[in-house]
């Protein structure tokens, strides 16, 4: 997000999913996208099977692998590495799209400076993908007319995500791959409708549609939209670093809406303290989660079938969604909850429904302006920006000119992964999902045929480094690393490349963010969950 | 025989609800046509085929089978005169075959109770309602032969009735359903027949790949790996099947002295489905699982009764319409069929490219 936004002045996916359908080729880093978004990989499965080529870029042997004309394998944190060395190629060898560039972004010469130095032996050196094959799939890439770069959490969830998105859209634009159909930067967002929350300003520097919490405009529009003249100036925390303002002290209460943080944040016993911590922890959601069962209070919410609202998806489409069937007991939707905790603050709202709420979105956020609830009623959603009621919305951006104007060359250093392994902690462990369970299983676990296909944890080990350990498949293992340690049946699978464990987040008997490193991303503030050093064992 | 207007067919439709649910073809706020309870307003004859077969209200997606109670339970059957309106000749023949399965062996009372209470009005085809329509092949339409309450041809203005049951004959005494000649009905429904049978194209390689299942099915394992490649467990087949009716039988707490007992679809794609105890599982790759399914439609029928049908695929191609990787019937039967019989030679499936 933050990435996106400083190269391109907007932070979402650039294209659209039905553009999918023409593009020639998908270069895939750190999505397993079958998995994970897997409409979106069937879209690319029968592309390929059209004959568009496909390079795929992932420690792991996703599913998505069987179907790549290149699958590279690069070790696990090197992205900005092995993206520098494409650049390097495509600079040395004149692919890149010289008219693009000098029309339409600006720091081109300090990124040549910079990518020199990532010629394809040193990269080959430090992600262990070979010089020759580098130099292929960068040929192709930038040979490409209508190729599309795609990437989801493998990207992001490092201390270097922002490092690794800006050299994503690096990468892009040199080769003149963003502003036309079928091309593209396109994040796959991880859940529903974390682009809509992005989007309505769930970000603690912005308010909605990307609007500065800093600058004086916008302080005063909402000022007047909301009747108040004490808006913060300042930006809020994110997640990891209000968990670390709790465990000091400094931070007093927080308020987790349909969040699992207990489970799902690294480092869980920093979290259970920075929760005890707090004087007062309000926890909202559709079930008794691990947090919730934590709270002082925790207010009941309806699930998606049983309210009413819109959704923003991975390609920026607002789509309604109704209400089907009552809440149960005394749960009710969010924004009901909400506007009575307002009132009872001392801010009374009297929104009546959801559409009064869309209403006021539209007044104050440019590129919602025309995404109206009359439009929504009568079509398959809109995509922003929109800014009017005649606007039909916009499939792919950065047209003609960036939202910023021209783009922005971000040039990127490679920084090794905050936690490597060593003598004693010799393993890599990089977390992930798998397709059947979703997040912490607070909704997926309840679901018998789900709970069915994937009932246990397990952590996937290479064969090489399971016969060195003396682990046989199924065997209990536990894996150690300085912040904890778990113990955990393996499996034996090639999926793996030798000395990383992969195992996914989903099972409570298993709180695999015992290990995980909270180290995080400067400017996101996510933290690196694809890479921690651990060390293993066969259980006796 | 007889005719009605299809100016008057609101009405007849407005008095079959009185006193039973009436299911068909309804356009929705947004222009769509789905096929749900009876809606005066929103009543549409556009429906083509429908997204999803009628065998929900049979085999509804879940159900409770069992409700307990404190020290005991009770079986919970449910069912409600219904009257299912328009449904097309291939969902009525996996309406039939369902029935003959779900009675075979042994008494399964929740569906049975459910289809003695099912009045079902069959709409014939004019012809192809989409591109993967393939009733010709598999003898399952566009008309129905025999087992419905009442079927309809379109005659212009008005549709042809024919009357299939006493429980049919019931439902056209009212005064709209206007007399007509035998003969001539007869000679209109055969020119109807004639001409949309024509306009349905045969899909031979349906029955071929049959044969070659039949015969060499060891042969076509390669085929089997190109799907099993792209599927992606979605078991969205399954259940728009109008012949599938596997499920699961879960338990879901309601209080701490109450529960259901619950019975949903579920789907032979999904690896759980065969998973034993012990965790050997004998389908266990989706390959394996996408072999076992299509044999289902394909080769192990020969014990079924089909109600004239070829096999238990009633070719109502939605597995085709709505599979996201296009492993539907049909293109797997065109695969059993383009690929050679031994290995090593050149193969013209293009299911997986490597």
């Amino acid at each position: 997000m933050a990435g996106l936004a400083a190269t391109f002045g907007s932070g979402a996916m650039t294209n659209s999913i039905n553009e999918m359908d023409e593009a020639e080729l998908f270069f895939v880093i750190g999505s397993n996208t079958t998995e994970q978004h897997p409409l979106i990989g069937t879209r690319v499965i029968n592309a390929v099977e059209r004959g568009a080529r496909l390079i795929v870029v992932d420690p792991r042997d996703i599913p998505l692998a069987r179907y790549a004309h290149m699958h590279l394998r690069q070790n696990i944190g090197t992205d900005v590495a092995v993206l520098n060395g494409l650049m390097n190629i495509i600079i040395e060898e004149g692919l890149y799209d010289r008219e693009y560039v000098e029309t339409r972004t600006e720091g081109f010469d300090e990124l040549k400076r910079i990518v020199s130095r990532y010629t394809p032996r040193v990269v080959e050196q430090i992600s262990g993908i070979r010089a020759d094959d580098l130099m292929l799939a960068a040929r192709e890439y930038a040979g490409t007319g209508k190729a599309m770069l795609l990437y989801a959490m493998g990207i992001t969830q490092h201390t270097t995500g922002t490092d690794n998105v800006k050299t994503c859209a690096n990468l892009a634009m040199l080769t003149g791959h963003v502003g036309r159909p079928s091309t593209g930067v396109n994040p796959l967002r991880g859940q529903n409708n974390v682009q809509g929350a992005c989007d309505m300003g769930g970000l603690p520097v912005v308010y909605t549609g990307y609007q500065k919490v800093g600058d004086e405009p916008v302080i005063q529009k909402f000022s007047d939209a909301w009747g108040v003249d004490d808006l913060d100036k300042a930006p809020g925390l994110t997640i990891t670093t209000m968990m670390e303002a709790a465990d000091r002290g400094e931070l007093k209460a927080l308020y987790v809406m349909g969040e699992n943080p207990y489970l799902s944040d690294p480092d869980s016993k920093h979290i259970e303290r920075a929760l005890s911590n707090l004087d007062l922890l309000v926890v909202q959601d559709i079930f008794l989660s691990e947090t919730a069962a934590l709270a002082d209070v925790v207010l009941p919410a309806a699930c998606f079938a049983e309210k009413a609202g819109t959704y923003t998806n991975t390609e920026r489409r607002v789509q309604l969604s109704c209400k089907a069937v009552d809440p149960p007991g005394s749960a009710r939707a969010d924004w009901e909850i909400i506007q009575d905790v307002c009132a009872r603050a001392g801010y009374p709202m009297s929104y009546a429904d959801p559409s009064e709420i869309m209403a006021e979105i539209n007044r104050v956020t440019p590129s919602y302006a025309g995404i109206t609830y009359p439009r929504l009623e009568m079509g398959y959603g809109l995509s922003w920006p929109c800014p009017n009621e005649e606007h039909p919305g916009t499939a792919y951006l950065h047209k003609d000119r960036f939202s910023k104007g021209l783009g922005t060359f971000l040039p990127c250093e490679f920084k090794p992964m905050a936690e490597p392994p060593d003598t004693e902690y010799d393993f890599i462990l990089t977390t992930g999902r798998m397709y059947f369970q979703y997040h912490t299983g607070t909704m997926s676990r309840r679901v018998g045929i789900l709970e069915r296909e994937a009932p246990e944890p397990l952590v996937e080990i290479n064969p090489e480094d399971a016969r060195k350990l003396g682990i046989r498949d199924r065997d209990l293992v536990e894996i150690t690393s300085r912040r904890g340690a778990v113990k955990i049946k393996a499996e034996v699978t090639a999926r793996v490349p030798r000395k990383v464990v992969f195992s996914t987040f989903h099972f409570h008997e298993v709180p695999i963010n015992l290990l995980t490193n909270p180290a995080h991303d400067p400017v996101s503030g996510i933290p690196e969950y694809k890479g921690c050093a651990v060390k293993i064992r066969r259980c006796a | 025989m007889k005719r009605i207007r299809k100016d008057s067919l609101k009405e007849v439709l407005i008095n079959w609800a009185l006193d039973r649910t009436v299911i068909a073809p309804r356009r929705t706020e947004r222009g769509e046509c789905i096929y749900d309870t009876f809606d005066e307003a929103g009543f549409t004859l556009d429906i083509a085929k429908p997204s999803a077969p009628p065998k929900r209200s049979l085999f509804p997606q879940s159900e409770v089978i069992f409700q307990i109670e404190q020290g005991g339970y009770r079986q919970a059957v449910s069912s409600s005169p219904t009257l299912l309106f328009g449904i097309r000749p291939c969902d009525h023949k996996g309406l039939l075959q369902s029935q003959s399965f779900m009675s075979q062996d042994l008494d399964d009372p929740y569906y049975r109770a459910k289809s003695e209470k099912v009045l079902t009005v069959v709409m014939a085809c004019p012809g192809s309602m989409s591109p993967t329509c393939f009733c010709t092949t598999t003898s399952s339409g566009p008309w129905a032969e025999s087992g419905f309450d009442l079927q309809l041809y379109d005659d212009g203005d008005a549709f042809l009735v024919e009357i299939g049951s006493k429980r049919g004959f019931d439902l056209v005494s009212s005064s709209s359903f206007e007399e007509m000649d035998d003969a001539k009905a007869a000679e209109k429904i055969r020119a109807f027949q004639k001409a949309a049978g024509s306009r349905i194209p045969i899909i031979s390689e349906v029955e071929d790949a049959m044969e070659r299942l039949e015969t060499s099915n060891k042969a076509s394992d390669e085929v089997w790996e190109g799907f099993g490649k792209k599927c992606i467990t979605c078991g969205g087949c399954s259940f728009v099947c109008p012949t599938c009716t596997c499920f699961t039988v879960s338990d879901r707490v309601v209080s701490v002295e109450t529960g259901d007992r619950i019975r949903s679809w579920d789907s032979c794609l999904y690896a759980g489905f065969t998973k034993e105890a012990s965790g050997h599982n004998p389908r266990r790759t989706s390959a394996l699982r996408i072999k076992r399914r299509h044999e289902h439609k394909l080769l192990y029928h020969k014990d079924r009764d089909h109600h004239g049908g070829l096999c238990t695929c009633v070719g109502c191609g939605r597995c085709s319409d709505y599979c996201p990787v296009h492993i539907g019937l049909i293109e797997v039967a065109q695969a059993i069929c383009s690929a050679k019989d031994s290995a090593g030679e050149e193969k013209r499936y293009s299911g997986g490219v490597s």
